[in-house]
């Protein structure tokens, strides 16, 4: 009985099924916001107002020829779009969404002390994986592309990291779904009796949400932050040489990582999936696209920066700001 | 070559570049330390193409030289057909020629920003823009019933005339663009992502631009005064009131500045021609037989990327003997290459993009033999005898 349940949840849902289809509406969501705020009218035809395109575009890019450069480190160069695809999927069931068992009760599908850590830590490694990808094509412009993916995560990664752990220091644990639990009861204390520290904190967290916002523009890869892949500049760089199927898995695995992205900042600043009268899922779809938003709406909205501007800019403010708002944090737990 | 430095090719296929060119970048890290262009991909043969057809057929290829500044071409080319022939054109021909001329550069200009934005990554600025410039193309599909190849001048005028009853409509379009287009010079000189990439970015100084002696917008930036509407007024440009708009910025802002300021002049332009146009005929009769007598003739013309030459010598017959064209990238080429070295590979769309290059119309070839480091040229007879061994074979 158990392992039907579990089966259920990891290939229907909350696991694989849900995961996709909800992928491929953040690729939807993500498209029609730019194109709106850039006066076009984005994807149209396909479906209610073109919700299907995002479905169409991959199974156009799976009929696609597939070709492998010479120049290529063949295996590496076809291994490494799965594991794009695959590794932020996996990190999605770290995520709790919904309970399958309870309607108004959520947990992740596989849930544990410091799964905090392994989220981030497999969010890093997609990046190793995308290195990987443009320096094994052989290609000038994708190996230029690789080394910005390389410079970038220099920049980010530590402030990403430090602002992660900072609603971890308050609930005194590196579980995701703890650390949901905390924002709950806390912000049902605060709502029953408003104190100045807790106001004083919801600040801090609120820079912490920027902040961590800003190192996911550039974990994903997206505008002002997208030098690695510059059309204009390399080429798309490191994803230069794809096409066909493995183009498709780099897409979708940008989409499943963008997914990641917003279910980590609604699971540790926006209180998770938790929420009145609706049931959890239901919130989790409404806060993860309102992150989705967010994100697409920045990307929106800056021109690119050059490499070497997005990594002192980081070091410079970023990095500092990180540091501060998890100082001013671990001060206010000593007063909570 | 130190083993830090490698050579990244750039073209002739590139997203950045609209036309094919190729350039060898040496690169060292992220630095660009010399550039080397090669011109000659897109060699079409116009010129020569123009000596077996008469002045009338020339039209429409001297159009094609180029599909964002066909009308300066045409323009340029009508100017020393007539002044060969000595034919002198209406005041009322000349009036519409300035309109469509200006209309043309307002949309290469808005076209060249939207660009700009989108080498820097700013794909919504570009969206913006190149929305308003649907303003310009449809009055100007309105005007000559085109959007890109207008065919408005012939030789002895203009082929169709401006309708009185459109003007009210048409000043209000013209106020439009003028308030859009003083809202991107706000949006790229306050946005900081815009000044983080374009302050300082390809700089090129006054002293060195007047060495290398480029032209247009391209020199304009750089503090050099290039305008041939002013300095050398063509057609009705001296009884018109407008800005010789020079600023001393020398980089990429300033490239946008000075495009972004003289969108404007030429909407004030535009809306002058309005004003002052008078009643008359559009044009003088020139067919296809009338023949150009024995002479030569240059004309300048302002094109939207800077001074266009065009010199006709003719026989005493229908057709031109030779009709010699240069085009204004020509001339920005040396000090393109000026300003892309000291630069980061990231810059080199923007400065690219920058002289707003038109390498179709720049095309010249020469004889290269790599291995012994020779040039030359070809001669006529030359060619000639080429030509007979090629079809004979």
């Amino acid at each position: 009985m158990i392992s039907i349940l579990t089966a259920v949840q990891i290939l229907l849902f909350p696991g694989l099924s849900f995961i996709l289809s909800y992928t491929l509406y953040a690729e939807w969501l993500s498209r029609k916001t730019v194109a709106r705020l850039q006066n076009r009218v984005g994807p149209l035809h396909t479906g209610w107002q073109g919700v299907l395109q995002p479905l169409a575009d991959f199974i156009k890019l799976l009929v696609k020829e597939d070709i492998t450069p010479a120049a290529a480190e063949k295996i590496v160069f076809n291994v490494v779009p799965v594991f794009i695809f695959a590794i932020p999927l996996a990190a999605t069931f770290l995520i709790p969404i919904q309970s399958i068992t309870n309607l108004w009760g959520y947990e992740p599908v596989a849930g544990f002390e410091g799964d905090l850590i392994m989220v981030l830590f497999l969010m890093s490694i997609t990046v190793l994986a995308v290195f990987l990808a443009g320096w094994s094509s052989g290609n000038i412009f994708g190996a230029v592309g690789a080394t910005r993916v390389a410079f970038m995560m220099l920049a980010y990664e530590i402030p990403l990291s430090l602002v992660a752990i900072s609603p971890a220091i308050m609930a005194k644990s590196l579980s995701i779904i703890n650390i949901v639990n905390w924002q709950v009861s806390s912000v049902q204390s605060f709502i029953a009796n408003p104190t100045l520290p807790g106001f004083l904190l919801g600040i801090v967290l609120l820079i912490g949400f920027a902040i961590y916002t800003i190192c996911l523009l550039a974990e994903l890869e997206m505008r002002p932050f997208d030098m690695s892949e510059a059309e204009t500049e390399i080429v798309h760089g490191w994803q230069v040489e794809y096409s066909g199927v493995k183009l498709g898995l780099l897409r979708s695995g940008h989409h499943v990582k963008m997914v990641l992205a917003a279910g980590l900042l609604t699971s540790i600043y926006l209180g998770g999936p938790a929420g009145p009268v609706l049931p959890p899922v239901i919130w989790f779809i409404l806060k993860t696209s309102f992150c989705i938003i967010i994100l697409s709406n920045l990307s929106a909205l800056f021109a690119r920066f050059r490499i070497d501007q997005m990594v002192s800019g980081a070091w410079k403010y970023l990095v500092p700001l990180a540091v501060l708002q998890v100082m001013a944090t671990i001060a206010l737990s000593g007063v909570i | 070559m130190s083993d830090r430095q490698f050579v990244i090719p750039i073209g002739p296929q590139h997203p950045a570049l609209k036309e094919p060119e190729s350039f060898y970048f040496t690169v060292d890290g992220e630095t660009v330390i010399d550039v080397e262009p090669r011109i000659g991909y897109n060699h079409r043969g116009i010129e020569k193409a123009m000596e077996v057809r008469n002045y009338i057929q020339n039209l429409y290829i001297t159009e094609r030289v180029c599909g964002i500044c066909s009308n300066a071409h045409q323009t340029a080319y009508t100017g020393s057909v007539e002044e060969a022939a000595g034919i002198e054109i209406p005041e009322r021909a000349k009036y519409i020629r300035v309109f469509v001329q200006e209309l043309e550069r307002l949309h290469s200009h808005l076209l060249w920003l939207g660009v700009a934005a989108h080498e820097i990554g700013f794909d919504t600025l570009f969206y913006y823009v190149w929305r308003d410039r649907e303003i310009v193309m449809d009055l100007l599909e309105e005007i000559s019933g085109n959007r890109v190849n207008y065919a408005m001048p012939t030789i002895g005028g203009v082929r169709r005339d401006l309708k009185k009853d459109n003007f009210p409509r048409w000043r209000k379009l013209v106020d439009k663009i003028i308030e859009r287009t003083e809202y991107y010079i706000k949006v790229a000189s306050t946005e900081q992502t815009i000044l983080d990439r374009a302050v300082g970015v390809g700089y090129l100084g006054k002293s060195d631009m007047i060495k290398l002696s480029g032209a247009g917008p391209n020199a304009r930036c750089s503090g050099v005064p290039s305008d041939i509407r002013k300095l050398n007024p063509y057609l009705v440009y001296d009884e018109l009131d407008f800005e010789h708009i020079v600023v001393d910025n020398g980089d990429v802002l300033g490239q946008v500045l000075v495009r972004a300021l003289e969108t404007l002049e030429s909407c004030k332009i535009l809306k002058q021609v309005m004003d002052k146009i008078p009643e008359g005929e559009i044009r003088t009769k020139f067919g296809p037989l009338n023949r150009v007598p024995e002479g030569e003739a240059a004309y300048l013309v302002e094109a939207q990327r800077g001074e266009l030459i065009h010199y006709t010598i003719s026989d005493g017959k229908n057709m031109p003997f030779r009709h010699k064209i240069r085009a204004p990238t020509m001339a920005n080429l040396p000090s393109l290459v000026e300003r892309l070295k000291g630069g980061y590979i990231a810059d080199i769309p923007i400065v690219l993009a920058g002289i707003d290059p038109c390498f179709s119309c720049t095309d010249r070839m020469v004889f290269y033999d790599e291995g012994k480091d020779k040039k030359w040229t070809w001669t006529d007879a030359d060619l000639r005898k080429y030509r007979k061994e090629w079809f004979e074979e």
